[in-house]
């Protein structure tokens, strides 16, 4: 007992009066205590505040009531659910395979599919969506391909605008979550356990069942939860892929509200419902996250297979195909993407020829068809706000981390679900909330570039405070012992000693955040003005109106700037999840 | 003197640090304890990282109890080395320097000094991850010794490396401290290290001072249970004094009756506890010791250079300690025996 008191100390070591004067621990807690406030905590009760109370400002479960028995919100609501349960089920079925081959087997290329798993944490929504509308749509590349080969009249494959279609994209966004996390989950498994069951007779399935299975279960529940947080929430590809009321989600439905109907108490009503349920999801998750991480660490790793020695075996030939099919999964409509920024077409059915045209169309300053502004202007708007992102979530972040990690806190485990509250509440209803509870006073900051910039920075600045946190744990106390005993200020200990060790950490987190900002749709389609379009929404307003190749065009520059950012993190090794 | 703690407290909610200690100008002082006693968080409150409830610290004459760690100019030497993995060999050394305000010519002839003190000349530039344990430990030691500390304080510094490489550096610090004439105060739970390396050794116990002397007077002459059972191997027999004469004392015990040289004041009759070292006694053969006693063994095992031997006799346990080996049959009855001046005596 005294012992651990005793270590506990040792490890924290430094106590306050060591720390500088307490006048900077309160500047220290004002900037986070205040950022939160005003740019999350007050829009997140405007919301509360519009849903629960009636036109005389009283409190009533009226609206939240209507919600729940209302048959369109119901349909909305069941529909949400069905959606994530069945994108989640399909994504976790696909990536098991693929968990099961990087955490058994040793392959060229390995390092490459288990980067590509990133993928889903970097690449915006859009982009999928983009993706999809080029390679599987009705006049996209498969159906031409298929038409072209077959000598057919129609398109056989009839995939937007559908159920099918969102199943589809949500599974091709978040399978590689699953092959992620589980094989993680996987490879940490002690192959003695399954050396001692097959010792005792235990074979195949039931070795399956009864050894690996209750092993690795935490890890698929964690990457389920996961997933069905991501699908639950899911916003743009409901938005284009599933069209029409049939196929509308929570998200979508409160985006109507507020920028349809104006119809803000049902939005605000809807929206109350959603957090409760999305806070609740991710909750779930983050305590099977902790029960996958508390998974005692061992030393003794599988003895990986070569996949090429057992190439000519059925299951390592499986193994290949599999890794094939999905590698293309992931790549193909991106690639279809790419190569459509080339083309374009004369008329609906007419040929198409190559083009520079829409990257000519960069250089212009002139606002071309579908949008208010210039394909540059949404660039520049779009690098605008990243920079602003990092600039506001990296202190942000930082200090939240600074403070969880090293000072004496009352009820640090309540701070810290403040701080991580963020990552619960939706982006839409983030936007709802700028919309309600800057409405009524003097100064509207929807439409303008800082209330994106905000709301960007709430939006990422989670990753930022994980990415920080954990290389502040990491840093041995004694190092900062070991440049004050020497003569260094506190103030020069953390700059010379704790700063170098923590940098690239904070790069991968202030990247990170980058890649959110410029990526991010939802929150910018609820607060923004023509002027200040972005490559995500330009591409979103370009599918809108069908010029696909346009949109490819954009969504090639933002692959781009995307596939950079995934480059330095994988340089630098931050873990998404 | 040049380190004077004067009676430092420190309370936590569970657990109190009560200790008072001094130590003079080039002499090497070991915090000895099991884990928890107390010893890291003394060194803590001495270089400043955890500030005392009452009580003065004074280091040369200047009174440093409210100042800070970086204003103290005393040398840390941690368990984990804690180099700066961030710089090489050479920054890590020259970071006090810098702190100083050293120019670039003196630092480097400085560090070139430490170097070659440390016997690991000419590298400045390596990778401190490229070290093994022990070059990094002695790179560590370079580094608090370079900005002319008025203390070194070692916590542990040996705990992190194998056997041979523990003596071996540990005849290295005793001989730099000797030639900077270098105050010190090492901690370590380890105690033939601290008898070792100690000029004096201070064991510590529940945060509080439990004996400070000489290595040979804490083996030689512990004064509580505690003392002497943390520090080696000791029989231990329950006795009472029934006679004390010309600088010898008699004991009386279940086990029979022993003579000593103890000539402490006694009473005739106090209950007292009578202390002999293993390595002190005899096993069988002729003797001339005055007490002999028999035992039974019940188990043997040869180390080598030694054999500890296991006994018990009417009541007690009891060891010996043999140098060389020794044929010997469990379940066989033996006369042990050890002088007057093997025994030691603890008052209870």
């Amino acid at each position: 007992m005294k012992q651990s008191e005793q270590s506990g100390g040792k490890a924290r070591g430094i106590e306050r009066h060591t720390m500088g004067a307490s006048g900077r621990d309160t500047l220290l807690f004002l900037f986070p205590l205040l950022f939160l406030s005003i740019f999350f905590y007050f829009p997140l009760v405007s919301i509360l505040n519009e849903g629960l109370t009636d036109e005389s400002r009283r409190f009533t479960l009226n609206h939240v009531a209507a919600v729940l028995t209302d048959r369109y919100s119901i349909r909305v609501i069941l529909f949400t659910v069905e959606q994530a349960l069945i994108s989640t089920a399909a994504s976790v079925l696909l990536g098991l395979p693929g968990a099961y081959i990087l955490a058994r087997y040793d392959f060229r290329g390995k390092s490459i599919i288990r980067a590509v798993t990133t993928v889903p944490f970097v690449l915006p929504s859009i982009i999928v969506v983009l993706g999809f509308v080029i390679f599987f749509g009705n006049n996209g590349m498969l159906n031409r391909s298929l038409m072209a080969t077959f000598n057919l009249e129609e398109p056989p494959l009839k995939v937007l605008y559908s159920m099918r279609a969102i199943i589809l994209a949500h599974t091709f966004y978040n399978f590689p979550i699953c092959i992620r996390l589980v094989s993680a989950v996987w490879s940490r498994v002690n192959p003695n356990l399954e050396k001692a069951a097959t010792s005792l007779g235990a074979r195949g399935m039931r070795l399956f069942w009864h050894v690996l299975l209750p092993q690795i279960m935490p890890g698929i529940l964690a990457a389920a939860a996961l997933i069905f947080i991501f699908c639950f929430t899911s916003f743009a590809v409901i938005l284009v892929l599933g069209g029409g009321p049939k196929f509308t989600t929570i998200e979508v439905a409160i985006y109507r509200y507020a920028k349809v109907s104006l119809d803000l108490k049902a939005g605000s009503a809807l929206a109350i419902v959603e957090s409760f349920l999305s806070v609740f999801f991710m909750y779930a998750y983050i305590r099977l996250q902790k029960q996958v991480s508390f998974a005692e660490e061992i030393q003794l790793r599988y003895e990986k297979k070569k996949l090429v020695t057992i190439l000519r075996s059925p299951k390592g030939a499986l193994a290949v195909f599999y890794l094939f099919v999905t590698f293309m999964l992931i790549i193909a409509p991106m690639l279809a993407a790419v190569s459509y920024s080339f083309l374009k077409r004369s008329g609906w059915a007419g040929r198409t020829t190559f083009t520079l045209e829409w990257y000519r169309r960069f250089i212009s300053e002139l606002s071309s068809g579908a949008l208010a502004v210039s394909y540059r202007a949404a660039v520049r708007n779009s690098l605008f706000f990243g920079a602003l992102t990092v600039l506001l979530s990296l202190p942000l972040g930082t200090t939240i981390a600074y403070i969880t990690t090293r000072k004496q806190l009352p009820a640090r485990g309540l701070i810290e679900a403040f701080a991580m509250l963020p990552l619960g509440i939706s982006s839409i209803i983030l936007g709802l909330g700028y919309i309600k509870a800057y409405q009524s006073l003097p100064v509207d900051i929807t439409g303008s570039w800082y209330a994106i910039a905000f709301a960007h920075t709430v939006i990422a600045y989670p990753f930022v405070l994980r990415a920080a946190t954990s290389v502040f744990r990491k840093i041995n106390p004694r190092l900062i012992q070991a440049a004050l005993s020497l003569g260094a200020t506190p103030w020069r200990a953390f700059w010379r000693v704790e700063l170098p060790l923590i940098k690239s950490g904070l790069i991968a987190g202030a990247t990170f955040a980058f890649a959110i900002s410029v990526g991010e749709i939802n929150a910018t389609l609820m607060l923004y003005n023509p002027q200040f379009t972005t490559i995500p929404i330009a591409i979103y307003r370009l599918i809108s109106s069908y010029n696909f190749f346009a949109a490819a065009a954009l969504g090639t520059v933002l692959m781009a700037i995307c596939f950079a950012v995934f480059l330095l993190i994988d340089k630098i090794g931050f873990e998404v999840s | 003197m040049s380190l004077i703690l004067d009676k430092i407290t420190k309370v936590y909610p569970d657990f109190f640090i009560d200790v008072s200690l001094s130590a003079e100008k080039g002499e090497i002082i070991t915090l000895l304890g099991p884990s928890g006693c107390g010893k890291t968080t003394t060194l803590h409150i001495i270089v400043g990282f955890i500030p005392p409830d009452t009580g003065r610290i004074s280091l040369n004459g200047r009174d440093v109890t409210a100042l800070p760690p970086f204003a103290r100019k005393v040398g840390l030497v941690f368990q984990e080395y804690a180099l700066f993995p961030n710089m090489n060999v050479f920054k890590n050394i020259a970071f006090g320097l810098r702190m100083q305000g050293w120019s670039r010519r003196d630092t480097e002839a400085r560090v070139r000094g430490l170097l070659e003190l440390i016997r690991l000349p000419r590298y400045e530039a390596r990778n401190v991850s490229e070290l093994s344990g022990g070059e990094q430990q002695r790179i560590a030691l370079a580094r608090a010794l370079a900005p002319n500390p008025d203390l070194l304080l070692l916590d542990e510094p040996l705990s992190a490396l194998d056997a041979k490489l523990r003596n071996q550096l540990r005849s290295e610090i005793r001989r730099i401290q000797r030639e900077l004439e270098l105050t010190t105060v090492y901690v370590t739970h380890d105690q033939e290290e601290a008898l070792a390396i100690s000029d004096r050794v201070v064991v510590m116990k529940d945060g509080r001072v439990e004996q400070a002397g000489s290595s040979y007077e804490i083996y030689n002459r512990p004064k509580t249970r505690f003392v002497a059972q943390f520090v080696g191997i000791t029989n231990m027999l329950p006795a009472r004094v029934s006679s004390t004469r010309g600088g010898y004392t008699r004991l009386s015990s279940p086990e029979g009756t022993f003579l000593t040289n103890y000539h402490g004041s006694l009473e005739k009759g106090q209950k007292v506890t009578l202390l002999v070292r293993p390595e002190k006694c005899l096993i069988g053969g002729e003797t001339t010791n005055e007490n002999r006693v028999m035992g039974r063994i019940t188990g043997c095992e040869y180390l080598g250079d030694s054999t500890i031997i296991s006994l018990t006799l009417k009541q007690n346990p009891f060891t010996v300690k043999i140098f060389g080996p020794l044929t010997c049959k469990v379940g066989e009855e033996v006369r042990i025996s050890f002088s007057p001046e093997a025994c030691w005596i603890l008052r209870d």
